[in-house]
């Protein structure tokens, strides 16, 4: 796993995120791996076997998607018993996204929280100096 | 962070957040609290989001907020919400939240402190090792797919068909644990896949099963009514409708911010995305709801029947000797279609409890006979250190439409818990007043930290004065297993 591209923001009740990118495509890899940063831990290997799935998603502005992208890894990782460690991003738009992503099996971590979803409250994707600034909130 | 938010005390548990705080508001805010709750309270944003609830169409007299409300997503924690159907009233999936039917039930038994106090350990290592927990935990009642589409329509009535559990667990179940109006294929695939491995688990986070010893008596009366008395002990189950719950909300969520659009809709914050309850999506979503709503009561039903094996073991006696019968089980976070006279008339509304729970007073048709005379038992959890409570529904509650408080609220954040608890002096704390605390990650522990919560003592006497609901009992741990 990379060096940490995120910040925890303080909520009562659940995490807030926040990430950088320079683009587009950077923020919504680094707001992905985010996640499973949060989330598990890498413990030796049990299983060195690696899981390839084509991810795609829409949302009628790029928050929308943002958090749609979010939920549909968090929702595939669980179905699966997955935790993705490698997204690459092959298409990306304000409203479209198609990425491969790459995941290990569950067991290969020791899981510290369960991130249920991203949700749309105080959702925030900003153009900064750096590039793209954006704002979640998770229910843990 | 809610300082800018207006309060006008109406008396000392009640404060209203005035209609002409926000352009768009229909109606006021209501939070019943007394002033030094609404210091924790102003700490965060759950006021802002209490006016934000009172932008939804149809809403009815209030947005209201109980005492232990906290900042949550949409939603504050601790919100109800009632929208008039034919009004135009709406549904909003934010107004339930992720874990759909997150809810808690308490079983009594007739042992005593005494006969449990040197197997404590046992007991919770036990109970700890035979509930599944955790992350993604899979349980080892495992059911096809035809059996899960079973569950979500017949949600604890399977579970007992199964032999986990009594007939007249059903009577002491919210909706007898079964809300009718499912639709099974209102569900996704991608939800059923991933609640197949989780019936009967108890998953993490705030979930937890408790031992616990009742220390306080309140209403002598009441407490005959329920059979209890001081020293007795209880077991108490936190757990929702996990993964399945989760995918439902997202999937409906997801739906319903189109919704905004095409009913020309305006809410403060797209978590508030919601549908009229008279419309496709709205109707949609709430048949998809009750069957993750379902899935929970049968999931807890299951939890509770692990829990009865693990006791028929440590006391080599069967779970009926040790009088072990569930008191009732109540859902916390849910929608439902309820009939309430508003200004004369009668009205169908869609009653939002985002961590909160019914509160039916005594003699209302809903319950069942065996609580005609008392009221609804409304069960309090607290946090890990401090005490659980028995209420009842009252009369009183009708203002809030028959809800009341449904925790002690966060006061802390995750994080911040984290970094200002040590894990060690936390156990070694809870040790010394006698709690035995088993769960499968440190992190769940020191996120829970009793002083992370306020203190549910002091919530509670809010509800009671408040006359919502009335204390019955009060409990504290003895033995914690947690996700």
């Amino acid at each position: 796993m990379p060096e940490k591209n995120f910040e925890i923001l303080e909520h009562t009740a659940d995490l807030g995120i926040r990430v950088k990118g320079r683009d587009i495509k950077e923020l919504f890899i680094n707001a992905a791996l985010a996640l499973f940063q949060i989330a598990a831990e890498k413990l030796p290997a049990v299983s060195e076997e690696k899981h390839e799935i084509i991810v795609n998603q829409t949302g009628s502005d790029m928050e929308e998607l943002l958090v749609n992208w979010l939920n549909e890894l968090l929702s595939l990782s669980s179905a699966e018993g997955l935790i993705f460690e490698k997204i690459q991003v092959h298409n990306i738009s304000d409203k479209s996204i198609e990425a491969l992503v790459t995941g290990s099996d569950i067991r290969n971590y020791k899981v510290n929280c369960e991130i249920k979803a991203a949700t749309y409250h105080g959702l925030k994707v900003e153009k900064d100096r750096f590039g793209l600034t954006a704002e979640v909130i998770l229910d843990v | 962070m809610s300082e800018n938010v207006p309060l006008e005390k109406i008396d000392d548990f009640r404060w209203r957040i005035p209609k002409s705080y926000k352009p768009g508001m229909r109606v006021p805010g209501l939070i019943y609290a007394d002033e030094k709750l609404l210091k924790d309270i102003y700490q965060d944003k759950a006021l802002e989001q209490v006016a934000n609830v009172a932008f939804l169409p149809g809403i009815v007299n209030y947005s209201l907020a109980m005492p232990d409300i906290h900042w949550g997503y949409g939603f504050p924690i601790g919100g109800v919400a009632a929208t008039d159907i034919a009004a135009g009233g709406v549904v909003s999936p934010g107004g339930v939240g992720f874990d759909i039917n997150c809810g808690v039930r308490m079983v009594k038994t007739n042992l005593m402190f005494d006969d449990i106090k040197d197997k404590i350990k046992d007991l919770v290592y036990a109970l700890f090792s035979r509930i599944p927990t955790g992350v993604g935990s899979k349980g080892d009642i495992r059911v096809s797919e035809k059996e899960e589409k079973e569950i979500l329509v017949k949600g604890s009535k399977w579970a007992v068909s199964k032999g986990y559990g009594v007939a007249e667990d059903l009577e002491y179940t919210e909706d007898n644990g079964a809300i009718e109006g499912t639709d099974p294929d209102a569900v996704s695939e991608r939800a059923y896949e991933r609640g197949r491995a989780q019936s009967g688990t108890l998953g993490s986070g705030n979930h937890f099963l408790e031992v616990q010893v009742i220390d306080q008596l309140f209403d002598s009366r009441l407490c005959d009514e329920f059979g209890l008395t001081l020293g007795q002990v209880a077991l108490m189950i936190h757990s929702g409708s996990r993964g399945l719950g989760y995918q439902i909300c997202e999937d409906y969520l997801k739906n319903m911010v189109a919704c905004l659009q095409k009913y020309n809709i305006s809410v403060p914050d797209r978590q508030l995305a919601c549908a009229p309850v008279n419309s496709p999506e709205g109707q949609t979503y709430l048949s998809a709801m009750r069957c993750a709503a379902n899935y929970a009561w049968a999931n807890r039903q299951c939890l509770m029947h692990l829990a009865r094996l693990v006791f028929e073991e440590v006391f080599a006696t069967s779970w009926q000797k040790l009088g072990m019968q569930l008191i009732y089980d109540v859902a916390h976070n849910i929608a439902k279609i309820e009939t309430y006279i508003i200004d004369g008339k009668e009205k169908k509304l869609c009653v939002h409890r985002k961590g909160a729970t019914r509160s039916l007073p005594p003699g209302h048709p809903a319950l069942p006979s065996k609580y005609k005379n008392t009221g609804q038992p409304v069960i309090i959890p607290g946090d890990m250190g401090r005490n659980s409570y028995l209420l009842v529904g009252a009369e009183k509650a009708q203002e809030t439409f028959y809800s009341t408080c449904h925790g002690a609220g966060r006061v802390k954040s995750r994080t911040l818990s984290t970094r200002t608890t040590n894990l060690n002096a936390l156990l070694k704390e809870l040790e010394s007043k006698g709690i035995i605390v088993k769960a499968s990650g440190r992190e769940t522990i020191v996120e829970e930290a009793p002083q992370a919560y306020k203190d549910v003592n002091d919530v509670v006497s809010i509800v009671h004065n408040a006359a919502i609901a009335k204390r019955v009992c009060r409990m504290r741990p003895v033995g914690v297993i947690k996700g």
